[in-house]
This record gives structure tokens, C-alpha cells and sequence, in this order.
């Protein structure tokens, strides 16, 4: 029971609080191996990388656009249920969201192939995302009801979530195609362990004034639920095995899909970079462990309604029941098993690139200088770069963007340290730093954004954070 | 290059540090109060000249009804105060008696309602009986099993209204509080 408790707990604080990571300090973050899960056309100068197994990449964030903790906890003498009503239940619009992801890479790996120019990576690693939005009218229905709101509709087109966890089994190609242009490549198996989503939901609910009696009620739904792998889990909790349950279903015992990703970097010229990524375009397959519950149909109720002379047609008639099953039959709950398909968030990054500042070699080998590029990989790096980056997300209410503006600094081939500026719908004041370490073959990186809200947590609409350990080679010199 | 390095780590650092969260009072959520009011409609009961007139007797209509929308305990275990409001309308030539009575599980009355009207015209007759702290029990309300409807001809059954489509209804709706938080 108390391993459900947490379960269950975490469950919901993932669906409510965590969304798909915008990483805008790792993209482009050349000297970072995991900065090739986000651009598979980055450019690369590593001879081989291995990430530590389960601490090579691990990032999360938690964002909610609405409102902070703060809003609704803070100890300023207001009363609570003001702060509510005001900031949640009416502050809030639909387009708000509660929002986050996470993700721990498993294992992952990268070598150069025979052809110095192609370079290989590989891994597997575990993700959760869920979003879930402001579901306004359903909130202002339940806090304060239906009373005094004549012909109001309350719209159920506002529930609209969707969450997942599932592992991922990729293996990506990098190929450098000449001295200006690099192209990559990963192709992606998911093995989905559960999944859940509502949202192509419609109907409402309204209070009129009744033909008969007082008011009639009238309930129009279009609502559906669909789930795979929620009931497997949930019995693992019966059966307290859910960390098998997950292995299991993660490894190829729950759902699959296939998807890719794309990227490419191109040198405009020896100093001006563009790159592009488009990842996670794929799919996934429901079909094992699936349960689809829906609420379809319309139904106007004007209470119990006693006519005669019919109503003495049939003294033993129980109206109650008669009204109850009327509903029921005009707006069946249903669940049903059959298979669907759901597509994966794809997300989209750009950016451009001014390196500048004294040229430096690179860490790789290479018959290479900052006027001409070797065979190999480009070795000859800026010391100082400066650009800006987009992100475009698909979600249920449409895609989401952000824009950042960056400054990265090397500080010869020991580290690598990049600042953000970000503005997205969750804050227009995030700013972002991260660094990159090499100690020897060892490298280390930690970034966080969104640091100015570090100076009252509680009031942060954002947060992120990702962090890793690789054991990095260029061969030998 | 390594004092830029230094400051900024140092910054990295600080932010870190300095990084704190104001005094939040997560106790507030003991104060957090969350009671809607919900109304709809409860019971029309709808009884045209005619048929009293078809009948003998004086008894129009009586019946006992099931009705759990009360008793349910998604609703009798939540509600705190709310009203029912009756209106009752006689276009008949005779003068009526309707009652209405509470009853619970095992067939007792908690509450009757009774309203005699005047041959017509009449105006609509309109009662509202508070349930909760300043009014009727809301016991009454949550031990709500069924309803038991009676209708009683006061007059005779021969005679005929002037009025159009002549009836006597009664309309019934329910605004009720309950309490989703303490």
C-alpha cells in the first residue's frame, strides 16, 4: 500500500508538474557527447566516448505557466481561498499548463568508424513526459458548482492531458559529408512501458430553463481516455513488483514504436555555423495491456417527471430507475480494448553561431588548422562563440516555442562554460548557465537554467536541470 | 582567460548559495474551503383536468416513489445547507390539496410539504424550505429514500375550467452546498 502511496503520488506529480526539455544549454554543446541525443549532425571530434552507466545523462525539469507554489503558500496574510479563486481557479487560462519530463540515459556510447568521417553512437535510455492543462471549466464546477449559472456552458474540451514513460533503444550515424556540411542520423526503437492521454475531448454541460419543470440539465460529452499499460502497473502494486513490471515492459514487453531523428551542421563560412535537429519523429504502437474508456452522447434531464394519465399506465414503474437508465443509455460509459496509435512530441531546434577570439586546436588529431579542415573531424575550435537558438515542441494545444540567445566560452581544451538568456511561455527571465570539464579522458558537465528564480524557489514557474559523467578519447596524438 | 574562468564559476557558485525559497505556510491548505452549490430540477408532477374528471373519488394521485438522488453518499455524505423551492400551479376548476412526503429507508416520514390551492384562476404558488443551519433538519434530506405524492380533489368532477389545456402541476428544484473540502 505504501509502495502505491509513492507510486501513485509520483505518477501524479509527473502528469501535473513535469514537460518535454527544451535543453538549450546542452544543444550544440560540441564538447558534451549527450549534445549529439539532441542534433545527430553535430559536429564531433571525439575518437570514441562511454558514458557511466546510469549517471552519463540525467536531466529533468518542471515547469507550470499558470502559477508557482508560491502564489497559493506564500505567508502573506491572505486567505487562501481568495488566492485560490483568484489565481488558480480564474487566474488561469487553458493554455496554461502543468508540465515536465525526465530522463536518465542507461547506457551510451559513441566510437569513429574506419571512415574518419563517420562517427557512431548508440544507447538506451528511460523517459518520462507528461502535460497536463488547465482544465478551467471543470475546475470552476467543481469549486463553486452549477448554481446561479444559468445557460453557462462549462466546455469539456478542457481536460486535455497526456503522459508516458518508456525506454528508448537508439543508434545514430554522423557524417561529416564535406568540410562545411555534417549530417546525422539516429534511428529510435521505444518500447513504451505505460501511457496515458485524453485529448481530443468535446461536449459541456449547461443549466437551462426547463420546458417542464424548473431547469433542465443537459449533459453533451464527447470524452476519451486512453491507456496502456496503466492496468499492469497497477497490479504490480498489488503485487509489489513494480520495478519488474517496468523492467519488463520496457524491454520490448510493452508497446513499440519506431521513430528518427535528423540533424545537420553547416559552416556558412569558417567563422558562422547553422544547425538544425528534428527528433523524436516517430510513433508508438498500443495494442498490449490497452484499456479506452469513453463517455459519448447527450442527455437533458428535467428531474422526475410524473404525467397522467401515462404515469398510470404502469403503477409499478420506478421513475428514478427509469431516469437513471435513460441517462445511462443516452450516454454510455464504455471501455473497450482495442489498439491505438500515438505519436511522439517532436521537437524542433535551430540556431546560429558566431564563433570568434583566438582559433585553437581541438582536442582531436587531425592534419587540420583554423583555415583548413584535416580528413578527420574539425578539430579547430573559437575560443569565444555567440548565437541564438529556437525550439518548437508539438503538444495538444499546438506547438510551443522558445527562443535563446547564448554566449559560450572554451577556456582551452579543459572547459567549455555556455550561458543562456530564454524566453518561452513558462518565464521571460530564464537564464541559463552550464559547464563542461575534462580531466584527462574524464568529462563531467552540469547546467541549470532559470537561475535568477534560484532567489525564491517557490516562485519559479521553471526548472531544469541535466547532468553527466563520459569517459571521453580523441586517440592518441 | 582563467579569471573569466574563476568569475564564472564564482557566479555559478553564488547563485547557487544565495539560491533560497520564502517562507511558505503549507498549513494554509488545512484552511482551504471548497464547497460548491449545485441545483437542478427534482420533480414535476403534471395532472390535467381531465383525468381528475375521468375519476372517482377524491383521491387524484397518490404514489410512493424511489428516489436515491439524496441518499447517495457522494451527495448525503457531503451536503451542508440548501433549499427546495416548489412551485405550484392550479388552472383547474377545482380546488386541490398536493402533499409531498419525505420518507427514508424504512418508510417513515421526515418531512411533508402541503399545498392547497383555489379553484381557478390562482396564482402560482411558490414555496422555499430551507434545509441546513437556520432552517429544516438536513438530516431530512440526507435519510431521503423516496417520495410519496399525493393529490386530492377538494371539488367535484364534473365541472370544467375556462382556461386553456387546464391543469394543476408542480415544479420542484433542489440548490444545494456541499462540502468537496473541509
Amino acid at each position: 500500500m505504501i509502495a502505491r502511496k509513492y507510486f501513485i503520488i509520483t505518477a501524479l506529480w509527473a502528469g501535473l508538474f513535469v514537460h518535454a526539455q527544451n535543453k538549450q544549454l546542452l544543444y550544440d554543446f560540441t564538447e558534451v557527447p549527450q549534445a549529439l541525443m539532441i542534433n545527430p549532425g553535430m559536429e564531433t571530434d571525439f575518437s570514441w566516448y562511454a558514458g557511466i552507466p546510469a549517471l552519463s545523462g540525467i536531466s529533468f525539469q518542471a515547469g507550470s505557466s499558470g502559477i508557482s507554489v508560491n502564489d497559493i503558500f506564500a505567508d502573506d496574510g491572505l486567505d487562501i481561498n481568495d488566492k485560490v479563486r483568484d489565481r488558480a481557479i480564474y487566474g488561469m487560462s487553458i493554455q496554461d499548463e502543468l508540465s515536465g519530463t525526465y530522463q536518465v540515459e542507461i547506457f551510451n556510447g559513441g566510437f569513429r568508424g574506419k571512415d574518419p568521417s563517420v562517427f557512431y553512437s548508440f544507447g538506451l535510455y528511460n523517459e518520462g513526459d507528461a502535460i497536463g492543462y488547465w482544465f478551467r471549466d471543470y475546475a470552476i464546477l467543481g469549486y463553486e458548482g452549477n448554481a446561479d449559472r444559468l445557460n453557462q456552458r462549462f466546455d469539456l474540451s478542457h481536460l486535455k492531458t497526456r503522459g508516458e514513460m518508456l525506454n528508448v533503444f537508439h543508434f545514430g550515424v554522423n557524417k561529416k559529408v564535406s568540410s562545411d556540411l555534417i549530417l546525422g542520423a539516429r534511428g529510435k526503437i521505444y518500447s513504451s512501458i505505460f501511457d496515458f492521454n485524453s485529448v481530443n475531448n468535446d461536449g459541456y454541460f449547461v443549466t437551462t430553463e426547463g420546458e417542464n419543470n424548473v431547469y433542465a440539465s443537459t449533459l453533451n460529452a464527447d470524452l476519451e481516455l486512453r491507456t496502456s499499460g496503466v492496468n499492469a502497473i497497477d497490479h504490480a502494486l498489488d503485487d509489489d513488483n513494480v520495478p519488474a513490471t517496468i523492467i519488463k515492459r520496457g524491454l520490448f514487453g510493452g508497446n513499440l514504436g519506431l521513430g528518427v531523428d535528423l540533424g545537420f551542421t553547416y559552416y556558412l563560412n569558417p567563422q558562422t555555423v547553422v544547425t538544425g535537429s528534428l527528433l523524436d519523429l516517430g510513433f508508438i504502437y498500443h495494442a498490449n495491456d490497452v484499456e479506452n474508456f469513453s463517455l459519448q452522447g447527450e442527455a437533458t434531464i428535467e428531474g422526475m417527471e410524473i404525467i397522467l394519465p401515462d404515469a398510470l399506465s404502469d403503477p409499478n414503474q420506478d421513475f428514478w430507475q427509469n431516469l437513471v437508465d435513460d441517462v445511462e443509455g443516452f450516454i454510455p460509459f464504455e471501455k473497450e480494448t482495442t489498439g491505438y496509435l500515438t505519436f511522439r512530441p517532436t521537437k524542433l531546434y535551430g540556431s546560429i553561431r558566431y564563433n570568434f577570439g583566438e582559433p585553437m586546436q581541438g582536442s582531436a588529431q587531425c592534419d587540420c588548422d583554423y583555415r583548413t579542415s584535416g580528413k578527420g573531424p574539425n578539430a579547430v575550435k573559437y575560443r569565444n562563440s555567440i548565437g541564438g537558438q529556437l525550439y518548437v515542441i508539438n503538444r495538444p494545444r499546438g506547438p510551443q516555442s522558445a527562443i535563446t540567445a547564448f554566449y559560450q566560452r572554451r577556456f582551452g581544451n579543459f572547459m567549455a562554460m555556455k550561458a543562456t538568456y530564454t524566453a518561452d511561455k513558462f518565464t521571460f527571465t530564464n537564464i541559463g548557465l552550464g559547464a563542461s570539464i575534462q580531466v584527462g579522458p574524464v568529462n563531467f558537465y552540469l547546467m541549470a537554467d532559470n537561475l535568477l528564480a534560484y532567489r525564491n524557489i517557490a516562485d519559479s514557474n521553471y526548472t531544469s536541470f541535466q547532468f553527466g559523467l563520459n569517459i571521453i578519447s580523441w586517440g592518441k596524438k | 582567460m582563467k579569471r573569466i574562468g574563476t568569475y564564472l564559476w564564482v557566479v555559478f557558485a553564488t547563485l547557487l548559495i544565495v539560491s533560497c525559497v520564502e517562507e511558505q505556510d503549507f498549513n494554509q491548505y488545512d484552511d482551504l474551503s471548497v464547497t460548491p452549490t449545485y441545483e437542478a430540477s427534482v420533480l414535476y408532477l403534471e395532472v390535467p383536468e381531465r383525468s381528475i374528471n375521468q375519476l372517482t373519488g377524491t383521491n387524484v394521485y397518490s404514489r410512493d416513489f424511489n428516489f436515491d438522488a439524496f441518499s447517495e453518499d457522494v451527495f448525503s455524505k457531503r451536503v451542508i445547507e440548501g433549499v427546495l423551492t416548489y412551485e405550484v400551479e392550479n388552472t383547474t376548476s377545482k380546488p386541490l390539496e398536493v402533499e409531498i412526503r419525505f420518507l427514508d429507508e424504512a418508510g417513515t416520514v421526515l418531512d411533508t410539504e402541503q399545498f392547497v390551492l383555489g379553484p381557478e384562476p390562482t396564482a402560482v404558488l411558490i414555496n422555499e424550505t430551507y434545509y441546513g443551519p437556520y432552517g429544516e433538519d438536513i438530516n431530512i434530506i440526507k435519510n431521503t429514500s423516496s417520495i410519496f405524492v399525493t393529490a386530492t380533489n377538494l371539488g367535484d368532477t364534473s365541472s370544467t375550467s375556462s382556461q386553456e389545456n387546464p391543469m394543476v402541476t408542480l415544479k420542484s428544484s433542489a440548490k444545494f452546498k456541499v462540502r468537496i473540502k473541509e
